[in-house]
């Protein structure tokens, strides 16, 4: 048997890179400041991974809620509060929290425009679904609301968003052809 | 598809970025330990590497093994030698009586099994005996170079540091209390006669008393 202590790594490696991505993207939302975002999602994935971690498989579920739950925390505080509402400038737009590519098409970009300008409530249904690949149930968990509320919300949300989106490609045309 | 599955799929279409390796190298220093108590082997070799590689296009953590799947080999692997030998044996119960028959004095020589494919283990199993997933005895008596076994039952020691006087508490709905905290240090020493190692671990413990003041 090969005993080579350095031929393991640690499982949460592995387990970070397969969620990392998708975790980060809903701290974002929650926090709305990429700065914030990363200590939410630091301290709830560490918080969860001390309670769970030796079992070498945590439910993404569980860091979903607790970054849900520290946001609504630190939302709480005074001091955050007040750099919560001095924060419009630095507020960056949910595109820059995806991967941007050369041939990332016009009608991509009005999809996450239009993303953007969904409520708070469906927006964080929509990331968790398909983002987070949760499913209806995990999401109500989550966000601590109904089966049924999420669902809606969703579907509102896709019907916003099948409407916004020729809107979002039109104006972006008429904003090309006005700065032309 | 109707509109929303299409709306749906080019939604999932788009990839949220990674979390960057600055904030993967502050999440190690803040898990420390916690980080490093489940452990999942890598490929020993090479040609273990290639029987358990996924596709290129999959990034390089999620080359690590799954205990599940390897577990799902394993268990292949072993049905399949079962299976091949239980051939064995029912092909030779159907042919030895008909057959040229056994040379006096080979009736108990050992049947040889002429295995058509090498079978290697593609993993290292659990070991079930040992308190870290994905690491065995023998692996975590190499890390922490230390006996695994032999080691006597731990003493445990409570010793008392301290008495504070905290002064008069108002218990919320009940009668007004002096509150007193003790401090303790548990001690918890571990032994080892053999190569003569001994552990000491110490924990720092608060408990607070409310002895109830009579009102006259």
């Amino acid at each position: 048997m090969n005993s080579d202590p350095m031929n393991t790594e640690p499982i949460w490696k592995s387990w970070f890179a397969r969620h990392g991505a998708k975790l980060l993207l809903f701290a974002r939302q929650q926090s709305r400041r990429p700065d914030e975002a990363e200590d939410l999602l630091q301290e709830a994935f560490v918080r969860i991974w001390r309670l769970y971690g030796h079992t070498g498989e945590v439910s993404p579920g569980l860091v979903y809620r607790a970054i849900r739950r520290l946001a609504i925390d630190w939302a709480r505080s005074i001091d955050r509060r007040q750099a919560r509402e001095n924060r419009v400038a630095l507020d960056s737009p949910l595109s820059f929290s995806f991967e941007r590519t050369l041939e990332q098409d016009e009608r991509k970009q009005a999809l996450l425009r239009a993303v953007e300008r969904l409520p708070d409530q469906q927006k964080e249904v929509v990331t968790l679904k398909i983002w987070g690949e949760l499913t209806f149930d995990e999401i109500a968990r989550t966000l601590d609301e109904s089966l049924n509320t999420v669902a809606s919300r969703y579907r509102y949300a896709l019907e916003k968003l099948r409407d916004w989106v020729p809107e979002e490609m039109e104006g972006k045309k008429e904003d090309t052809s006005q700065s032309s | 598809m109707n509109e929303f599955e299409k709306l749906e799929a080019e939604l999932k279409e788009l990839r949220p970025l990674p979390p960057s390796e600055e904030f993967t190298a502050r999440l190690e220093t803040a898990l420390g330990d916690a980080g490093k108590v489940a452990m999942c082997c890598l490929p020993e070799d090479e040609d273990n590497e290639q029987a358990v590689s996924p596709p290129s296009h999959v990034t390089d953590a999620h080359k690590l093994i799954s205990f599940p799947r390897l577990a799902l080999y394993a268990g292949l692997v072993s049905g399949g030698l079962a299976a091949v030998w239980a051939g064995v044996f029912y092909l030779s119960g159907l042919i030895a009586p008909d057959g040229p028959g056994i040379e006096p004095g080979m009736e108990d020589a050992p049947l040889v099994v002429q295995n058509p494919m090498p079978v290697r283990p593609l993993m290292r199993l659990d070991d079930p005996d040992s308190p870290l997933h994905g690491l065995s005895l023998d692996q975590i008596q190499d890390v922490s170079v230390m006996p695994v076994s032999g080691w006597l039952d731990p003493q445990i020691n409570e010793r008392f540091l301290r008495m504070v006087d905290e002064g008069v508490y108002q218990q919320p709905g009940g009668l007004p209390a002096r509150r007193v905290r003790h401090f303790f240090m548990d001690e918890t020493l571990w032994s080892h006669p053999a190569s003569d190692t001994r552990i000491l671990s110490t924990t720092p413990r608060e408990e607070v008393f409310l002895i109830e003041l009579e009102t006259y």
